[in-house]
C-alpha cells in the first residue's frame, strides 16, 4: 500500500558559489575572527517551506505552479534526493522517478548498451535488465539502430529509446514532470496506451506540469505551488 | 540537517554505505563504460595506456639510471613499479575529488547512495592500472628478477591501498564538492608528493638527515607495494605506519560521511 506523508516539510538551500564556497574565504572567516566573515554569509532560497500532504493508493496529483515555483524540488523531494531541512517526511512503497527520463544515456553507447545503462540507473539489477531488454528493444521499434550509437539517433529515435527504458519499470509511486509524449503519430499512440497502463498500475501519481488539460484529464486532485508554499487549487 | 526534520527514508550511515557498495553491477558497469567511451572510436583502444606507459617507462629508465649512476637492472624495475603505482595512487586521489561532481546529474536527478561513486571512479583507476601493470611483467623477466613466498605480501598491500582509496575517496569527494579550492590544493600536492616519494629516486641514495621523508604514508605504501614485486620485504615499519594512517582515514571519512552524505546533493 502506497503512501506519502509530508508535515510541515521545508527545503533550503545554501547558494554557494557567489564566492561562498570558496575554502579561502571560510579560512579567512575563521582566522580573522568573523570581521570578513559577513562575505561568507550564505544565501539561502527557501524553495519550499511549510508543506502539508498526505496521500495515499489511487491518488493522481497534479502539480501547477509558475516556473521556479519548487514543483522540481518537491517531486526531487518526493523522490528522497533532497532530505527535508525541516519538517516530517514519510513514504511507503518503491518509487518510479521519470523526472529526467533520459538520465544517464551516454550518446556514444550504442542503443542496446544505453537499455543497460538506463536500467541500471533506474533501480533494476543486471539480470532483470536482461530480462526486459527484447521487450524495451521490440516497444522502441528501433530495430537495428539499436546497435548504433544513439549520438546518430535523430531527437525522435532517442525520445523513443529513454521513453520505452523508462516505462519498462512497475512502481508503486510515479513522479514524473511533464507528461511523456513522444514520437510520429504511430508510436504516440502506442506511447500513450503504455503510459496509462503504467499510471493505471502505479498507487499514486504526481505529475507536476504546465499544462491545465492535461492536469484534468490525468489527475483527481490538483495543488499550486506559490513561492514555496502549497495552495490547494 | 535541522533537529526537527524527520524523514522515514533516513537510514544509518552504515546501511547507506552498503546500500552503495552493495550496488556492484551499477558501479562496475558505469566505470566500465567510462573506459569504454572514451576510447570507443580509436583503434588501439584502452591499450593506449599501455603504450603511453610503456613509452614512459622505456624514456626514463636509462636516462634516469645514469643521472643517478645506478645500475639499469636494478634501477629499471624500482622505476617501472614506481611510475605505474603513483600513477595509480595520484590519478585515484585526483579523480575522487570529482567523484560526485561529475556525477551531479544522477545525484540530481535520482536517489543514489554516494558511496557509489567512489566506488565508480576507483574502479575506473582500476581498470586503467591493470592496462599499466602488465608492462612490468617484461621489464621483471628482463631484469631477471625471482620471486619468492615473500611476494604474496602485496595482496594484503593491495587491500589496505583499496580501503585507504576509498576512505579518502569519500573524503575528498565531500570536501571537494563543499570547497571547489580543495581540488586544487590536491592536485599542487600530489604533484609535490610525487618527488617527497622514491617514485624516480632510490631511497638508499637519501643523506641520512632526510630520512623523514620516507614516513610520508605515500611512500610507505609505495614500499608496501613494491618491495614484495622485486623479491624484496619490505621493514615492518611501514605497516605499523600504514596501518596507523589506514585507521586515521578510515575514521576521519566515516565522521564527515555519517555527518554530510545527504547535504552532498545540497552543494552540487
Amino acid at each position: 500500500m502506497a503512501s506519502i506523508t509530508l508535515k510541515d516539510v521545508s527545503v533550503n538551500f545554501p547558494i554557494y558559489g557567489a564566492g561562498a564556497a570558496s575554502f579561502k574565504k571560510t579560512l579567512a572567516a575563521s582566522v580573522t575572527g568573523g570581521r570578513f566573515g559577513k562575505e561568507t554569509g550564505v544565501a539561502v532560497v527557501q524553495a519550499l517551506s511549510g508543506i502539508n500532504l498526505e496521500l495515499k493508493s489511487g491518488d493522481r496529483l497534479g502539480l501547477i505552479g509558475h516556473n521556479g515555483a519548487g514543483k522540481s524540488t518537491l517531486l526531487r523531494t518526493l523522490a528522497g534526493i533532497y532530505e527535508p531541512s525541516s519538517g516530517q517526511f514519510s513514504r511507503v512503497g518503491s518509487v518510479a522517478s521519470l523526472i529526467d527520463p533520459s538520465l544517464g544515456i551516454e550518446p556514444d553507447a550504442t542503443g542496446l548498451e544505453n537499455i543497460m545503462l538506463r536500467g541500471l540507473v533506474m533501480g533494476m539489477s543486471k539480470k532483470q535488465v536482461d530480462h526486459v531488454l527484447p521487450e524495451i528493444s521490440e516497444f522502441s521499434g528501433l530495430g537495428d539502430y539499436l546497435a548504433m550509437p544513439v549520438r546518430t539517433y535523430s531527437t525522435g529515435m532517442m525520445m523513443r529509446l529513454a521513453f520505452s527504458i523508462s516505462t519498462s519499470v512497475k512502481a508503486d509511486i510515479l513522479l514524473m514532470d511533464e507528461w511523456l509524449s513522444v514520437g510520429d503519430a504511430e508510436f504516440t499512440e502506442k506511447a500513450e496506451k503504455r503510459m496509462q497502463d503504467m499510471v493505471a498500475g502505479s498507487g499514486i501519481l504526481i505529475l507536476a506540469s504546465h499544462s491545465p488539460d492535461l492536469i484534468a484529464k490525468e489527475c483527481n486532485r490538483v495543488v499550486r505551488l506559490e513561492h514555496g508554499r502549497l495552495v490547494e487549487a | 540537517m535541522s533537529e526537527a526534520a524527520h524523514s522515514n527514508l533516513h537510514r544509518s550511515a552504515w546501511a547507506d554505505w552498503w546500500e552503495g557498495t552493495r550496488r556492484t553491477d551499477i558501479w562496475w558497469t558505469l566505470a566500465w563504460f567510462d573506459i569504454l567511451l572514451r576510447y570507443r572510436r580509436s583503434m588501439l583502444g584502452p591499450f593506449w595506456l599501455t603504450l603511453s606507459m610503456g613509452a614512459m617507462i622505456g624514456g626514463m629508465g636509462p636516462l634516469y639510471a645514469s643521472l643517478f649512476g645506478t645500475e639499469l637492472s636494478k634501477f629499471f624495475p624500482h622505476l617501472a613499479l614506481g611510475i605505474i603505482f603513483w600513477t595509480f595512487f595520484s590519478s585515484m586521489v585526483t579523480d575522487s575529488c570529482n567523484a560526485f561532481i561529475a556525477s551531479a546529474n544522477y545525484l540530481k536527478q535520482g536517489y543514489f547512495p554516494i558511496s557509489l561513486f567512489v566506488w565508480r571512479s576507483m574502479s575506473r583507476n582500476l581498470i586503467v592500472f591493470a592496462h599499466q601493470i602488465v608492462l612490468y611483467l617484461p621489464v621483471a623477466i628482463w631484469a631477471g628478477i625471482s620471486l619468492n613466498r615473500s611476494a604474496l605480501l602485496v595482496i594484503p598491500a593491495f587491500l589496505l591501498l583499496l580501503i585507504n582509496g576509498h576512505a579518502l575517496g569519500l573524503l575528498l569527494g565531500l570536501v571537494c564538492t563543499r570547497f571547489r579550492d580543495v581540488t586544487q590544493i590536491v592536485t599542487s600536492v600530489m604533484q609535490m608528493a610525487m618527488f617527497l616519494t622514491p617514485v624516480f629516486w632510490l631511497p638508499e641514495s637519501l643523506p641520512d638527515r632526510a630520512r623523514y621523508i620516507l614516513w610520508n604514508p605515500m611512500a610507505q605504501m609505495l614500499e608496501l607495494l613494491r618491495a614484495p614485486l622485486m623479491g624484496n620485504v619490505a621493514p615492518a615499519y611501514n605497516w605499523y605506519g600504514i596501518l596507523a594512517w589506514t585507521v586515521f582515514s578510515v575514521v576521519a571519512s566515516a565522521m564527515l560521511f555519517s555527518k554530510y552524505r545527504r547535504r552532498v546533493v545540497y552543494w552540487l
